[in-house]
């Protein structure tokens, strides 16, 4: 298309040259996760096995098994989830009635609300570390380290902006005539939202739900100030705790629990990918 | 009389026609959590509050001391090495990235999409899943597969991360090898922007795959690498667990990046004075480059 009248064999040359590009970039992006996973499918005895391979002689999930029974990781991934999908539901159900005003109500001045949605920019800007001293000392003084609702107020605060900000991009692309179209035939403004634009709005609600799930995964500042006892801690606080408590001979169990406390993040991402592609698609029909 | 009238009808607006009333929630939180705490760590960092409940006086010390101590200055150049080494890594590996997976695409060549897929899992994983994946990597024993390739090259008992220097180094690879994905998904979205028509007449001029990067997309890029610079440059500042299980900030205090720092004043010394003023500069960087952000935004959209 581009190559104009220069010769077919340049072309393939080119070609040859951005595939020995995607290799090197594949390898450095792959190679360490593989080298995790083959650690955690080890045997105890292959761990010092010289020199290294990479397919181990004799997989096993044994490190799997031991890491999930023997050791507080289920627990842990379980406490994740229950943060996660507190926040999600929280932070959405404050969002929605959010986006809908920045989207759809007339502002005194149009100055407020452009400065509204730049300080929900702001806020993703700013570490957790630097409000962690004050919520640290307020929730000692109240009694609330310690406490999984603490955890997920802050999470919420912290990802609130962020989805309010997806969601009004998202009701703007809404046409107006939909909501005026219920509001002529006497809705509520609350009626038109949550019968008519909720609805439409399922696509956007889906994408911003699983990149606020992602981030709240990996959330580390918050819980590790807020919470101390291990039993409550979420799975990225954990394996931080599990890593210090393990030697060498348990190497496997580290990384087996590594891939465990990753993969939830990395299935959703695939999962978010779709929707990316499903919300495009939709709107061509649409349009 | 017509002002007037427009007046009292802005006064009679039903509650359901205010903005305040459906951001309330939304405002009550940030304001609680968000803003009131900044405001509560810019007092703190004026006095020479302690974790012992005698109460705290106001005082400049906080500040004065850091100036003054060498482990402020350490840390300083520090985390000066590890942002500038890991923005100029993320985003000349991000363009590289993107170019190829864009020059992919225009030439339908399979396995473009994939590239992209596989560099945005590193992105998605948690930071302390990054740190521990990476402290794997860099097992300094034999059995470590870095150290094994490093023996292939003839360098025998390798050093990478019991060492300040080495130390330093690959806990920038990390974060480069982190970072990378978000700048290479911001550069091919820009890069997707571009008309086409450009690059037809650059061939039609004469220009090569290389000219063509050179004076076609770089210019067109400008404001969206500007943002990237600035987005990156914050990210890289706030890096706080990716580092803890790779080196925890050491070998003694080699790799102890500013959010680390504050950690350790606050958490470990109790000095809340001294750590508080280090927020409240860590904090003035972020609002400083947060309203660059703004203006480089405001400025594309009029554009």
């Amino acid at each position: 298309m581009f190559g104009g009248p220069s010769p077919r064999a340049r072309r393939l040359a080119g070609s040859a040259a951005i595939y020995a590009g995607y290799i090197v970039v594949g390898l450095i992006f792959l190679f360490p996760l593989l080298w995790v996973a083959s650690l955690s499918l080890r045997p105890m005895a292959e761990l010092f096995a010289f020199p290294p391979r990479l397919v181990p002689q004799h997989p096993t999930l044994a490190a799997y098994r031991d890491v999930l029974t023997g050791s507080p990781l289920a627990r842990y991934l379980l406490n994740s989830v229950k943060l996660v999908s507190a926040t999600v539901v929280c932070a959405l159900a404050i969002a929605v009635p959010s986006a809908y005003a920045l989207s759809r109500l007339r502002f005194r001045r149009p100055a407020q609300k452009s400065a509204a949605m730049l300080g929900m920019l702001a806020v993703q800007l700013i570490s957790p570390l630097v409000t962690a001293l004050p919520l640290y000392r307020w929730f000692s003084a109240l009694g609330l380290i310690n406490s999984h609702a603490a955890v997920v107020l802050v999470y919420v605060a912290l990802s609130a902006p962020l989805a309010t900000w997806m969601l009004t991009g998202f009701l703007d692309t809404v046409p107006l005539a939909l909501d005026e179209a219920a509001r002529i035939d006497g809705c509520t403004r609350l009626q038109s939202l949550l019968h008519v634009l909720l609805p439409v709005m399922l696509p956007g609600l889906a994408s911003t739900a699983i990149l606020l799930a992602i981030s709240t995964w990996g959330q580390f500042i918050v819980p590790f100030v807020l919470l101390t006892r291990g039993d409550l801690y979420p799975v990225s606080v954990g394996i931080l705790d599990y890593q210090s408590s393990s030697d060498s001979v348990s190497t496997h169990l580290l990384a087996a629990a590594a891939i465990l406390s990753a993969l939830p993040a990395m299935l959703t991402f695939l999962v978010l990918q779709r929707f990316i592609v499903g919300a495009l698609t939709a709107g061509a029909v649409k349009g | 009389m017509a002002q007037a009238d427009a007046l009292t009808a802005a006064r009679r607006r039903p509650i359901e026609d205010r903005p305040l009333a459906w951001l309330a929630p939304l405002f009550l939180l940030l304001g609680a959590l968000f803003l009131y705490p900044l405001f509560d760590v810019t007092r703190l960092s004026f006095t020479d509050a302690t974790d012992a409940a005698a109460p705290a006086h106001y005082t400049f010390a906080s500040y004065r001391s850091l100036l003054g101590s060498s482990e402020f200055l350490a840390m300083t150049r520090v985390t000066g090495i590890f942002v500038a080494a890991s923005i100029a890594g993320q985003l000349v590996f991000g363009l590289l990235i993107a170019a190829l997976v864009c020059e992919g695409e225009r030439r339908r060549l399979p396995g473009a999409a994939l590239v992209r897929a596989v560099v945005l899992v590193g992105w998605v994983l948690p930071g302390v899943v990054i740190g521990i994946i990476w402290k794997l990597l860099l097992d300094e024993s034999g059995a470590g597969i870095m150290a094994y390739a490093a023996s292939l090259l003839g360098a025998r008992n390798p050093i990478f991360l019991s060492a300040p220097v080495p130390a330093l180094f690959w806990v920038t690879i990390a974060n480069v090898w982190r970072g990378t994905a978000f700048s290479m998904i911001m550069q091919y979205a820009g890069m997707k922007t571009v008309p086409i028509e450009l690059y037809e007449a650059a061939t039609v001029d004469g220009a090569g795959p290389l000219q063509r990067f050179r004076y076609v997309t770089l210019p067109s890029l400008r404001g969206i690498l500007l943002i990237n610079l600035v987005l990156i440059t914050i990210a890289t500042l706030n890096t706080f667990d990716m580092v803890l299980p790779l080196t925890g900030g050491g070998p003694g205090r080699a790799t102890e990046v500013v959010a680390l720092y504050i950690y350790h004043l606050v958490f470990s010394d109790f000095q809340f004075g001294r750590g508080a003023a280090v927020a409240v500069v860590l904090m003035a960087i972020g609002l400083v480059l947060s309203a660059c952000y703004a203006h480089i935004l405001q400025r594309e959209r009029a554009a």
